[in-house]
């Protein structure tokens, strides 16, 4: 068939009513105008395939998918598509043909298939897109989320200051080393660092400079130790992780290195600082080890090398720490031992040395320890004056020394004074003159048969109140002894102050008195001591006199009195009495 | 519970995405059931939730248009969502294909799916970033790299900002995209009203959205035509969008049935 002039508006009829009927099925991506274009071009097609001959359903096929690939794509699009075709195609176009009905119903089938393939074929695309979207999203989210875990994961891990992992991630690497052993290591080593004197940087220069030191001792450990698990604690403690130690010397070497690391002298901000560590180590085997445990030791080993000074490293000492640890369960049961009344007091005579007189008696505490059996003050007095128990248990002495001795004058007999050592702290302490005064009131024991020992490290201090305190009990009438005269500084300075009655000199001149060539040089000093004191008015104790022949060579020499298993040993209270009476 | 800034989005494709709702007003299949299900609770809410989408994306295929064979060559198009039929790149680049075209998305699904849809083309590159940080899409480095903030660029934020609350400051949100723009910009700009809605279909679709990341903020006239502050309206200004420059004059009939308003400003030199 051949078109007439007069037909050919007639597509255009057909493409407008059939672009008005499909407008608003779906977006489409075009100006009304360029629907009507391609819905004319479109039309075009239908009505050669309607007419051709044979009739060939690929035509209505590709009209189908066509319409779907212009985003005419939904199912209104095709209902309203098939409606317009079958409604106005032959009619608008004034198709001629013998079956039309038939053909146009093959027609639309075509079409409706063809649309309908093309439709799912483009569904299944875009869930296929949308779902691979998706997981592609997903992966990288779970990306990012893996990257900003390990960020986080970091962040918990490390020191912000020095970027070296912090307690928690060492505490973890401990724990794996002592935990799998499996992995080869029968031994292993802690190495706990911490600088000395790191307090003087910071509060001289600066909590800036502070950092910086600590962020160059950082770098500095790493790079010394580099296959070693550095870690920064807190504050300026650092501790290096020695996995699979072949040996004490190992771990020793590792600290060695870590020590000359620190000691290198750093500039940080125009200041050349020299600082050093002391190092606590602890290297033993991965069996039987806590993370805890470990640390503890650690710990402990280190107060050992800052304790003998620093700039040192200590080897952890199972035995030394049994001890310290028992030492210190000691002190902590004083509190509850004094309540019981474990401690009682034995008395060392002081003997005249120009007639043999007991002039008086030192006195000595002692505890009746339920488990340990008695104990003398040098296993329990140093960690007492430590931790400040010494204050309880010293009041504890002066009273009990007060209230016996004040029982022993009787008959008319010059009973002798006591003498009672007064720790630092006590006599740092106010209202030691107030303690005094009331002991002596509730016990009436007259002042002046009370002495009170001090060392010498007592005055080394530049407090004012001490010196009151005792000058007061000076004019009380109360004996003042310094003790272990001659081992100490032996800053005559605070004599002038102090109202001292007498110097109480340290055994170990007395105990040179008996080899003859060492003897010569201490009876000198014995000798200029003595002639010092009696020049300053006061008496002159010799201690640990153990021989008659000391005894004789002090007399000699001039010293007053003496102190020493010759004259006697320690001993409760009657039975020293029992000479005298 | 807010998420903190390190951790990063999560997929959850059994939660409503707008960006895929609107896919499937459209007539798109770049959707899941969930998208569907949300899509279909507002078409019931508001029968012309379609009609609305699909008056909204020829306006902004207009707007592009105009804005092509007025001379403008970059494109920021700020809250693109799933790149279906009419891009914004498929529109200016037919017009020149030097044109340049930034899609910034925060649904990282529509990222995804954009940056398959973009590959090969050099001078189109999607961004996953949020309206509510301007700062940052202008300092993210593909915008830098793509777009020359001396010249002339028209920045698209067409059918998002109703998902951006008053508590975000929309109106400072704009003026810090304004000031990051050289004269001879634009700003296109379209969002849901409620002139002439009844409360009771405003709470419905408030509802629905409320079960999406983005609840809806609808605003009037009068407040979109404020978020123009410092460019110039060109004609006809804020209208219902089917009203703008319409193809036909019968395609701009029952505009106001199409919910969305818009407009495009022009910044003066």
């Amino acid at each position: 068939m051949t078109e007439s002039p007069g037909e050919a508006t007639r597509p255009g009829t057909f493409a407008r009513a059939w672009a008005k009927a499909v407008s608003g099925t779906s977006y489409l991506p075009m100006t009304q105008a360029q629907l009507e274009a391609l819905l004319h071009r479109l039309t075009g097609q239908l009505a050669g395939a309607l007419l051709a001959e044979p009739f060939d359903l690929r035509a209505g096929h590709r009209v189908g998918a066509e319409l779907v690939a212009a985003h005419i794509a939904s199912a209104e699009g095709l209902g309203r598509t098939v409606e317009v075709i079958q409604l106005r195609l032959v009619r608008d176009l004034g198709l001629v043909a013998e079956d039309v009905e038939d053909r146009m119903a093959r027609l639309l089938a075509a079409v409706a298939t063809g649309y309908a393939r093309a439709l799912r074929d483009r569904t299944l695309d875009e869930q296929e897109s949308i779902r691979r979207a998706a997981m592609m999203a997903r992966t990288q989210a779970e990306r990012a989320l893996r990257a900003s875990e390990a960020r986080f994961r970091h962040q918990a891990t490390h020191d912000p200051l020095t970027g070296l992992p912090n307690r928690t991630l060492f505490t973890e690497r401990l724990t794996a080393a002592l935990n799998e052993p499996g992995r080869g290591a029968q031994r292993m080593g802690v190495c706990f660092l911490d600088l000395d004197r790191f307090k003087v940087v910071n509060d001289s220069l600066g909590h800036q400079v502070g950092d910086r030191l600590l962020t160059t001792v950082a770098e500095r450990l790493r790079e010394a130790l580099g296959e070693h698990l550095v870690a920064r604690l807190g504050g300026d403690e650092f501790v290096i992780l020695v996995e699979g130690a072949s040996g004490t010397d190992a771990v020793v070497e590792v600290a060695e290195s870590a020590l000359a690391a620190v000691r290198t002298p750093a500039v940080v901000d125009g200041h050349e600082l020299q600082v050093t560590a002391s190092i606590g180590i602890v290297e033993r085997q991965v069996a039987g080890a806590t993370p805890s445990d470990l640390m503890r030791a650690a710990d402990s080993t280190l107060h050992w090398a800052k304790s003998a000074g620093g700039a040192r490293w200590a080897l952890y000492d199972a035995e030394r720490n049994r001890r310290e640890l028992a030492r210190y369960a000691l002190s902590a049961a004083i509190p509850a031992a004094l309540e019981r009344g474990e401690f009682y007091l034995d008395y060392q005579p002081l003997t005249s040395l120009r007639d043999g007189r007991l002039l008086g008696v030192e006195a000595l505490v002692r505890w009746r320890h339920p488990e340990l059996g008695v104990l003398r003050p040098d296993s329990f007095i140093a960690l007492a004056e430590e931790t400040g128990l010494i204050v309880q248990l010293g009041g504890w002495v002066l009273a009990e020394a007060c209230r016996e001795a004040e029982a022993w004058s009787s008959d008319g007999v010059e009973a002798p004074f006591v003498s009672v050592n007064l720790a630092v702290r006590q006599v740092h302490r106010p209202g030691l003159v107030q303690e005094v005064r009331t002991l002596l009131r509730q016990t009436g024991l007259p002042p002046e048969r009370l002495q009170l020992e001090i060392t010498e490290s007592t005055m080394m201090s530049s407090a004012k109140e001490p010196v009151r305190a005792l000058r007061v009990l000076a004019d009380l009438g109360v004996r003042i002894a310094i003790d272990d005269f001659g081992t100490g500084y032996s800053n005559l300075a605070y004599l002038r102050d102090l109202p001292v009655t007498e110097l109480k000199v340290a055994g170990e001149f007395v105990a040179g008195l008996r080899s003859p060539a060492v003897g010569r040089t201490d009876e000198r000093i014995l000798a200029s001591l003595v002639s010092l004191a009696h020049a300053l008015d006061l008496t002159v104790t010799a201690e640990g006199v153990e021989t008659a022949g000391q005894a004789e060579r002090l007399r000699a020499i001039g010293c007053d009195a003496a102190q020493g298993w010759h004259f006697g040993r320690p001993a409760p209270a009657d039975r020293i009495l029992a000479r005298i009476r | 519970m807010q998420r903190p800034d390190w951790a990063p989005d999560t997929i959850d494709i059994e939660r409503p995405s707008v960006a895929r709702m609107y896919d499937y007003y459209l007539g798109g299949s770049h959707n899941f059931a969930a998208d569907r299900a949300a899509a279909q609770a507002m078409v019931a809410a508001v029968p012309e939730a379609p009609l609305m989408a699909q008056a909204n994306r020829a306006f902004l295929r207009r707007a592009v248009h105009h804005l092509a064979e007025a001379g403008v060559r970059q494109f920021l198009d700020i809250g693109s969502g799933i790149p279906t039929v009419g891009n914004v790149h498929e529109i200016a680049q037919r017009i020149d294909p030097e044109s340049r075209v930034v899609y910034v998305d925060v649904d990282p699904v529509a990222v995804a799916h954009s940056r398959e849809i973009l590959a090969g083309n050099d001078r189109a590159v999607v961004v996953q970033e949020d309206l509510r940080h301007p700062d940052r899409i202008l300092a993210h480095p593909d915008v830098r790299k793509l777009l020359d903030l001396s010249q002339p660029v028209a920045v698209m934020v067409v059918a998002v900002l109703h998902f951006v609350s008053d508590d975000d400051r929309p109106a400072e949100l704009l003026a810090t995209l304004r000031d990051a723009l050289a004269p001879g910009s634009y700003l296109v700009l379209s969002q849901a009203s409620d002139d002439g809605r009844s409360e009771d279909e405003r709470a419905e679709a408030e509802r629905v959205y409320r079960r999406t990341d983005s609840p809806l903020w609808i605003r009037n006239r009068a407040e979109l035509t404020a978020l123009f502050d410092g460019f110039e309206l060109v004609d006809p200004g804020v209208v219902w969008v089917p009203q703008w420059r319409p193809d036909t004059p019968e395609s701009a009939e029952d505009a106001e049935r199409a919910v969305f308003m818009g407009g495009v400003g022009r910044l003066g030199d």
